[in-house]
């Protein structure tokens, strides 16, 4: 060290100075703090996602008013006419979709809520989820020109059979039921508010045809509504493709509780207590040398 | 001496707030990520310690306030701000391998290319419809009965039947949308519709119907001619 040196001279103790010394440490710490923290990130936004919350016990697979919904955290998603197909239509009855979900590490259950001022037999509602790792078209995996699409998984509950039906499409006019029918549903309407429960165990055995849960990992999800009102001549108004849909978003089962990140920044932060011993004792050995 | 540590902490301070808030606001420029930023302000340091430390003078009179910091001799009233430092800096790093490893609750980020580059085929199509008052009107009148619902009667993207697409239709009026492009451009857009996206356009997410199913070539460009009239935006041009 130089002889010269402010820390080591009475001048540099003088309040003024030190003042001075103080508001531009307090400013570099601050600086610091925001370098190192990366930024601001932007926080989470509601409805892009549902995610299920994990709960021990039975799903409320076949009631869709039972008290654990309360506990799942509402995604609200507008719905828009299906205009993609050109068998139409440019205005429908259900505007805004409320979603909760749950799972239990083995089912998954989906709460679909929406108003519709009336109750109809051909009342019906579905969710589409894209297959594997290929990007399918929100529009029934409808076929791209320039990408390989992949298929869509579509869980199917209409009133009048109250029950899910498990299907599978790559464009529209390709709409099959599987084989295998692993989907339940069951819907209650009350108070002009339809509540469908979709549920399935979170994996199957038919991968290549079915979305398949992974808690931790997102896969996209898609809805649909028909309201099934009809018009004077008794024709259904929405039908087949002219029906409310939503965009893509995503869909994830929370993982259980993983602690390990407080566990790697605590072994983190004593390395760093213990980068700072050694380092003030060789420094201090310097001095006394 | 004082200066020798005051003078590199205003650098640092003056560069952070060049690259922060003074560079994105330079035309042409955009907000610098904070990676990079980093990255800037490792480099003035490591010039500032190569510069400070260039004679034994210079290197004891840039070190030598640190290590008595360090080591708190004679330090006097700092001793308080040499404990929150060291108490400081194991927390700072131990949050900062937090959020490195904690596993991540966000849904994955989304780029998209907002106006991807067209097939070959369609650069430098010129509209093949005379620009005549009655083209255009019967362009607006194509636009009224297929583009209306979703981009909107006042070519602003807000259609009766656009509220749950995402992305949302496009809004001509913004000079960011069809004034930055050919009418070749639109011809590509219209015709393919949502599913002849390339990867980066994620066409998996886009509503626009292939428009070539329903409409004739004429009718799609006289619908280009009534979207920029509508829209009181230009084509663009290369003069």
């Amino acid at each position: 060290m130089s002889p010269g040196s402010p820390w080591g001279n009475e001048a540099s103790m003088n309040p003024v100075k030190l003042t001075v010394q103080w508001s531009v440490y307090v400013k570099w710490v601050l600086i610091a703090t925001l370098i190192m923290g990366g930024g601001t990130d932007g926080l989470a936004q509601e409805s892009v996602a549902v995610r299920a919350s994990l709960v021990s016990g039975a799903l409320p697979v076949d009631d869709p008013n039972a008290a654990a919904w309360n506990g799942a955290a509402p995604a609200v998603f507008p719905m828009s006419p299906q205009v993609h197909w050109p068998d139409r239509i440019q205005e429908v009855t259900v505007q805004d979709l409320t979603v909760r979900a749950l799972h239990d590490g083995t089912q998954v259950a989906f709460l679909l809520e929406y108003n519709d001022p009336t109750e109809d037999p051909d009342d019906a509602a579905a969710i589409e989820f894209m297959v594997g790792d290929k990007k399918a078209h929100f529009a029934h995996g409808q076929p791209m020109l320039l990408v390989d699409g992949g298929p869509v998984n579509i869980w199917f509950w209409k009133h009048k059979d109250n029950k899910g039906v498990d299907m599978w499409a790559k464009g529209f006019g390709t709409l099959r039921p599987h084989s295998h029918q692993d989907v339940k549903a069951k819907g209650e309407y009350a108070n002009g508010k339809w509540r469908v429960v979709f549920s399935r165990s979170l994996v199957t055995e038919h991968p290549d045809e079915d979305m398949q849960v992974t808690p931790g990992r997102f896969v996209n999800i898609a809805f649909a509504v028909w309201d099934g009102r009809k018009d004077a001549t008794g024709q259904l108004i929405e039908k087949g493709s002219q029906k409310a849909v939503s965009s893509w978003w995503y869909f994830r089962a929370e993982p259980p509780p993983d602690y390990s990140g407080y566990l790697y920044a605590g072994v983190a932060a004593v390395l760093a207590l213990g980068f700072q011993f050694v380092l003030i004792r060789k420094l201090k050995e310097g001095q006394s040398a | 001496m004082g200066h020798s540590l005051i003078r590199p902490i205003i650098i640092m301070g003056v560069m952070y707030a060049v690259l922060k808030f003074v560079l994105p606001n330079i035309p042409g420029s955009a907000a610098l990520p904070s990676s990079l930023i980093l990255l800037y302000l490792l480099l003035t340091l490591s010039g500032i310690i190569i510069f400070e430390t260039v004679s034994a003078e210079s290197k004891d009179a840039f070190w030598g306030p640190m290590q008595k910091f360090l080591t708190g001799d004679n330090i006097g009233g700092l001793k308080p701000f040499r404990y929150g430092i060291l108490i400081f800096f194991p927390l700072l790093v131990g949050w900062q391998t937090y959020n490195a490893t904690a596993p991540s609750g966000q849904p994955p980020t989304e780029s998209r290319v907002i106006h991807p580059a067209p097939p070959g085929e369609y650069t430098g199509l010129v509209n093949p419809v005379p620009k005549t008052p009655e083209n255009i009107m019967q362009g607006k009148g194509f636009y009224a009965a297929f583009c209306s619902p979703c981009h909107g009667a006042n070519f602003d993207g807000k259609g009766p039947a656009a509220r749950g697409y995402n992305p949302p239709p496009a809004n001509f009026a913004d000079p960011t949308t069809i004034a930055m492009l050919q009418e070749s451009y639109l011809f590509w857009r219209i015709k393919k519709g949502g599913v002849g996206l390339p990867i980066e356009g994620m066409p998996w997410k886009s509503a626009m119907p292939r428009w070539e199913l329903e409409l004739p070539d004429e009718w799609i460009w006289k619908i280009i001619m009534g979207e920029y009239d509508g829209a009181h935006q230009s084509p663009r041009t290369w003069e």
